[in-house]
């Protein structure tokens, strides 16, 4: 497996049996996802009403940013009011579904990214914001555009995790995205930054096109003054900056680029965790290569003493 | 935190691994723990260049589709495989090699192990493992340097935050707490665990197995299946692939009291013969007839003599002769609780017949002794066969079970205890759900 | 092999040859017991004097021989922050498995990556020459190792870097 899925593969399962006309089951299942995600599939009323709960960390920060709209718009008729302990909730009543297998399988998946369109809701603000900056600031030359467009939106703080936050800035010719990183442990944070440097480097190296990638140790200069945010000079906390250009700004490419941009630190952690298995790997083969040269500093003599151990009583000196 | 995250439970067995998050009622997923890897027998053979099978209708595919320009780089073969049922799907096509990493129950290959742990977290069960505790199972007597690598592997390559490794026979134990004769939540019991390949009897005495007393039958679900067949192969009848036979297995059999009575009671009522139908590949469709192979199959456990010939104790003799060779202050509690688990004890009224053969056999003991000592009277001995509806993944929903409680996490030991004391210490693990706890 | 790593082996080897010349002591402090002199270092008169082999700053061995027996203890060079995390990840997964290795010190000298320890019993048991053959071998495979390690870690991150950033091209 290279990259990460973006549905939540459960979901997709559960919901793809449970659509194909099998006979209804009442479901309880709790289900976690990255980044401390959890998801509640039940069956609360009866067995041909499934809802699906979601609960994320930051979901305030999300509403602050038009995840009502998003979410409403993607599962308009099947939202419902959020299930206790829950952020949101959709409910799908099996007999009601779509006639058709294409649309079927369509609403499996839009459920099954339930986590990804709630965590899309500030990229595609920030996609918003860059367009409307871009015209206003095609009516002017770079120089006497007003200060607000010349310095773009406000920055969008997304806080998914304890210790990590997304950040998001649209200006008029880009658009910014901010991951801080926290390494607790030494290991990942050496493997992190051999990977980091590669991401920086990608760019000049191969692939032209990609969005820029910078990291530092400190706050860059997008997120000066944003609360929350402090330099704590100890160079702990990573920050690992996308920039967006125009070309991956469309709006034909704006789900598919949100949709992988939201999987970059788990991605990065799982390539840091596999190289690490891999190297476990490559120690183990290296260990019993070594104990093999080791088994043969003994003398095979032992296949002598076997025989003489089988009977009689005596010792052959080693 | 204030929001827990869900522990992780995940039960890797010989032939299928359970995985899914505590508190539910039944595993996320459970799949074979398989593997395929590129190139066959680790021979790292990265000469077939031919593209792989495509697992995945690409759709917004986040690339776990699709892997084809990843066998062309050099140096990432060891991020190509799939584990469960995409192994054995990717298997059946050419290029890549199909592995079990675990024998008898036992990690035998920890290289396929840990990328099939990788995989389980990082692509099914989706999940931060520093986010997360985990609890695995281990069978009985396993021993403890595999315990110290698994360890290994939790916190160095995926920085687990918690880990309790449990046995399954415990598990077990915990899961049929549910059912509603038992009262007393003990961890004292007998587990019989019938998977496909094995069948254990385990004497477990306040949550520790007793390790001298164990005994394991070579009859277990896949003979089951094997007799079914044959018996249609008997009978001539126009599908006898294993398939079919498995599929007959699953849905008619079950556990008579006396097959003499039960041969007689077939031919008086007509009704009790029964067909399936089975679609061949190709669509056409094929009616069997099921007949006295409903009561036979489950029946070998019973009376082994009709299926094997070098295996002839019957299960109940077994399980007596293991509770007898317990230490004699436990055998009250062992018999009082014998637990079933495993697939291949779900037939209908398994239970309820080994529990009376089993009673047949103590009070005939206890009537011989009270022959020989002269008349005194024995109180008699209870003995109860638990049959509860988790039976099947009994060893995970006994770990959902435990793993949900809000004492699990002092339970475990975490990522800084290990790197302080090193991976000796998952030798040891305080007793979850045991005295003094829940 | 580099031109200066040849020689550096060659000493070690003959060195090492030299010190494992051991024979059964028993202890002078502790009676019926038989203990290595060179941990107990209860007995300074068995004791020899330790010796240092160094390639460079980062590269050397210690050895320190006494009557019985012998301790090896090698500094693996770390030329930076990731070789330095792989040497630790290697050197603690072998002594992880140090049962099995017989001669490995569960844990390294201080200042040094990894210790071996050879006492009288191992050079009776096993052929003397076989054993410095096995420290050699395990001086230059190790060096090599973590270099590969590296190679890997290195190609790796630019391979996993590339995908994610392909997608958006």
């Amino acid at each position: 497996m290279l990259l990460l899925d973006y549905q939540n593969v459960l979901i997709q399962s559960v919901l793809t049996e449970r659509f194909s006309g099998a006979p209804p089951v009442s479901i309880d299942q709790t289900v976690s996802d990255f980044d401390g995600v959890i998801f509640h599939i039940s069956t609360p009323e009866t067995k041909t009403k499934i809802q699906v709960s979601i609960q994320i960390r930051c979901f305030q920060d999300l509403l602050r940013y038009g995840a009502k709209e998003v979410l409403n718009r993607e599962y308009g008729p099947y939202v419902v009011p959020p299930e206790p302990g829950f952020d949101f909730s959709i409910l799908v009543d099996l007999e009601n579904l779509p006639a058709e297998q294409e649309a079927r399988d369509e609403l499996v998946k839009k459920i099954s990214l339930l986590k990804r369109n709630a965590m899309a809701a500030p990229f595609e603000q920030a996609y918003q914001e860059h367009y409307h900056l871009k015209q206003e600031a095609a009516k002017f030359t770079t120089e006497e555009a007003p200060q607000g467009v010349r310095e773009g939106g406000e920055v969008k703080a997304i806080h998914y995790r304890e210790e990590e936050a997304i950040y998001v800035k649209a200006s008029h010719d880009r658009v910014t995205v901010i991951f801080s990183t926290i390494f607790r442990e030494e290991t990942d944070r050496v493997f992190g930054k051999v990977f980091i440097q590669e991401f920086v480097d990608a760019r000049r190296r191969a692939i032209q096109n990609a969005p820029q990638v910078l990291f530092r140790n400190d706050p860059p200069l997008e997120l000066q003054g944003v609360p929350g945010v402090k330099n704590t000079g100890t160079g702990e906390i990573g920050y690992v900056t996308f920039v967006l250009f125009p070309r991956h700004l469309t709006p034909q490419r704006m789900p598919d680029v949100i949709s992988h941009i939201q999987t970059f630190r788990d991605y990065f952690h799982y390539h840091i965790k596999a190289s690490k298995a891999y190297i476990h790997s490559r120690m183990r083969r290296r260990t019993a290569d070594f104990l093999q040269v080791l088994r043969r500093a003994r003398p095979d003599n032992e296949e002598k003493e076997r025989k003489t151990a089988s009977g009689r009583t005596f010792k052959v000196g080693a | 935190m204030a929001n827990q995250t869900p522990a992780v439970v995940m039960d890797n067995g010989t032939g299928f691994s359970k995985l899914g998050f505590a508190g539910n009622d039944s595993p996320s997923f459970v799949f074979p723990t398989a593997i395929a890897t590129k190139g066959g027998a680790g021979a790292g053979g990265s000469g077939s260049g031919r593209p792989a099978v495509a697992n995945k209708p690409s759709f917004l595919t986040g690339g776990a589709g699709p892997t084809g320009h990843l066998s062309a780089k050099r140096g990432t073969e060891d991020l190509d495989f799939f584990i469960g049922d995409e192994a054995i799907s990717a298997a059946s096509g050419p290029g890549y090699g199909l592995h079990y990493p675990i024998r008898h129950g036992q990690i035998e290959n920890w290289d396929h192990m840990e990328r099939f742990w990788s995989n389980s977290i990082f692509k099914y069960l989706r999940v931060e493992p520093e986010d997360h505790y985990f609890l695995l199972t281990e069978p009985p007597l396993n021993p403890p340097e595999n315990r110290e690598n698994t360890a290994e592997i939790f916190f160095e390559s995926f920085n687990c935050a918690g880990l309790y490794i449990a046995v399954q026979a415990v598990l077990a134990l915990a899961a049929s707490w549910t059912s509603s004769k038992v009262t007393d939540r003990s961890l004292t019991g007998t587990v019989i665990d019938s998977g496909d390949g094995v069948t254990h009897v385990i004497p477990v005495a306040e949550g520790y197995v007793i390790g001298s007393s164990i005994k394991s039958i070579p009859i277990a679900g896949r003979d089951i299946t094997y007799f079914v067949q044959s018996l249609l192969r008997d009978r001539g009848e126009p599908d006898s692939s294993l398939k079919t036979a498995q599929e007959i297995k699953e849905e008619y059999c079950y556990v008579c009291p006396d097959i003499v009575n039960e041969f007689s009671k077939y031919d008086r009522d007509r009704s009790r013969f029964l067909k399936h139908v089975v679609t061949q590949p190709g669509g056409r469709q094929v009616s069997i007839d099921v007949g006295y192979e409903r009561f036979l199959a489950p029946e070998i456990f019973f009376n082994p003599e009709i299926y094997s010939s070098d295996f002839l104790t019957p299960l109940p003799v077994v399980v007596d002769s293991v509770i007898q060779s317990s230490p004699i202050d436990v055998r009250r509690g062992l018999y009082k609780n014998i637990v079933l688990s495993g697939g291949s004890t779900l037939y209908k009224d398994f239970g309820r017949r080994l529990q009376r053969d089993i009673k047949h056999l103590v009070d005939a003991r206890i009537r011989q002794s009270e022959v020989r000592s002269g008349g005194a009277k024995s109180g008699g001995l209870e003995v109860q066969v638990i049959t509860h509806k988790r039976q099947r993944h009994g060893p995970w929903f006994g770990g959902s079970l435990l793993g949900q409680t809000p004492e699990f996490r002092s339970y475990c030991h975490t990522k800084a205890e290990y790197q302080e004391y090193g991976p000796g210490i998952v030798r040891r693990f305080a007793l979850l759900g045991g005295p003094g706890g829940s | 092999m580099s031109q200066s790593l040849r020689p550096y082996l060659q000493a070690v080897r003959s060195s090492l040859t030299a010190a494992l010349c051991l024979s059964n002591f028993a202890s002078q402090t502790a009676e019926r017991h038989n203990v290595p002199e060179v941990e107990a270092r209860t007995s300074p008169e068995v004791l020899l004097t330790p010796l240092t082999i160094a390639r460079n700053e980062n590269e050397r061995v210690l050895i320190e021989p006494s009557i019985n027996s012998i301790r090896i203890s090698i500094k693996i060079k770390q030329a930076d922050e990731i070789e330095h995390i792989l040497v630790h990840k290697f050197t603690r997964f072998l002594t992880q498995r140090a049962e099995s290795f017989f001669i490995l010190r569960r844990k390294p000298i201080k200042g040094y990556d990894i210790s071996f320890l050879i006492t009288n019993f191992h050079t009776e048991e096993m052929l003397k020459h076989k054993l410095v053959d096995f420290i050699i071998q395990f001086m230059e495979e190790v060096d090599k190792e973590i270099s590969e390690m590296k190679l890997f870690l290195n190609a790796r991150a630019r391979f996993v870097a590339e995908s994610f950033l392909t997608p958006f091209d």
